[in-house]
């Protein structure tokens, strides 16, 4: 399941999605597991074997697959930077 | 001093943390009152570890956020009394680890601190501040899917986010806590990570963990203040977060900061009815 808005702004616009450091990323596959918006995906034949494949479905503010990852590979923008953002787009979309 | 706990560690042989968790487990047993559970046995044959751990409260030792112990206590259905992880403990103390399976000085030091603290959490009184009387006179919707039946309540002076989470403000001070949506997707609540009291919080900012069988979940928080106090019935009862999530399954009262700046990016029961049936549907689908 994913929102196509986010607090009335469209998902598309808010930058939040896990970053994957591929340099402690140990291919356990838990947030794959672990994510029910299809987040990631595997390919299992290729170097990179996960990727963010859905970024627009990951839920604005989770970060619920960090907390599960124990390579500690994944990260997140930062939240009040990500607050400040969609209050600003919700202001320009008022006035438009 | 920890006594009458059964010790659950994740006992992983291959990773620094892993052995961390092993030997603060063994160490606490060195008080007769405690009793180790040795995961890979529990595995193969559980009779004997059930009985201890239904007769001791149980902390949990994992040593990474995989959480492989805690999972194991979900499994075997285990109510979970305290909960460490190693790695977040290394942290918060600032401490980095080796990644040695030997024990080296960082690891020594991270022991003995994580010992000290589980022996004195022990000794320290609970600690709740402030926290007011709140009597509630909730209004309920409620939403049918099949078995499931989600309620929402309808009164104006409760505000949602759209994580699925609520706060009752009265005054300068909010009751925050999840929805029947995040309940009922979780089913049953094994534990509850209360925030600290006095922790300032930013709106949507993680106040607690909320862990069942099938996943962990942060309480991401409508409003920003300061915790000043919280459920502590929730950490003996995390399963009154899904008897009622609304009232007796409050997480944490906030004093408010900035709640006219908050409001802008909350919602009212209308909206989040009309979210939470969407995304009930969609889950379906």
């Amino acid at each position: 399941m994913s929102e196509t808005t986010f607090m009335g702004v469209e998902r598309n616009k808010i930058d939040w999605k896990p970053t994957i450091d591929y340099t402690k990323c140990d291919y356990c596959m838990e947030c794959t597991k672990f994510c029910p918006h299809k987040v990631f995906e595997v390919h299992e034949n290729e170097e990179i074997r996960l990727i963010v494949r859905n970024p627009n479905n990951c839920v604005v503010f989770c970060r619920a697959c960090s907390k599960i990852c124990g390579p500690d590979a994944l990260s997140f923008p930062d939240k009040n930077a990500t607050t400040l953002r969609i209050k600003e787009i919700r202001k320009e979309e008022n006035n438009a | 001093m920890l006594e009458n706990y059964a010790i659950l560690p994740c006992n992983g042989l291959d990773k620094c943390a892993g052995v961390i968790s092993a030997e603060i487990a063994k160490k606490l047993c060195e008080n007769a009152e405690n009793e180790l559970i040795c995961p890979v046995f529990y595995r193969v044959a559980d009779t004997k570890y059930n009985k201890i751990a239904s007769e001791h409260q149980l902390l949990v030792i994992d040593g990474c956020p995989t959480r492989c112990a805690s999972k194991l206590a979900a499994e075997k259905n285990l109510k979970i009394s305290q909960k460490i992880v190693i790695t977040e403990e290394a942290k918060n103390h600032q401490i980095e680890l080796t990644g040695s399976l030997t024990l080296m000085e960082n690891e020594n030091a991270l022991i003995e601190i994580i010992m000290n603290g589980l022996n004195k959490a022990e000794e320290k009184p609970t600690q709740v501040l402030e926290e007011t009387t709140v009597s509630y006179n909730f209004d309920y919707e409620t939403f049918q899917n099949g078995k499931f039946i989600f309620r929402v309540p309808k009164n104006p002076e409760i505000y949602y986010n759209e994580n699925d989470c609520w706060a009752y403000v009265v005054g300068n001070r909010a009751r925050i806590g999840v929805t029947d949506f995040v309940q009922q997707n979780l089913s049953d609540i094994l534990y509850f990570t209360p925030p600290e009291i006095g922790d300032e919080i930013d709106q949507f900012g993680e106040v607690g963990d909320i862990e069942s069988s099938k996943a962990l979940v942060a309480l991401i928080s409508p409003v920003s203040g300061k915790v000043v106090a919280t459920n502590e019935m929730l950490v003996q009862k995390p399963e009154m977060i899904n008897e009622n999530p609304y009232e007796l399954g409050w997480v944490a009262e906030i004093e408010l900061s900035d709640f006219e700046s908050d409001k802008e990016l909350l919602i009212g029961f209308d909206k989040y009815f009309e979210l939470m049936k969407k995304k009930v549907e969609g889950s379906n689908g």
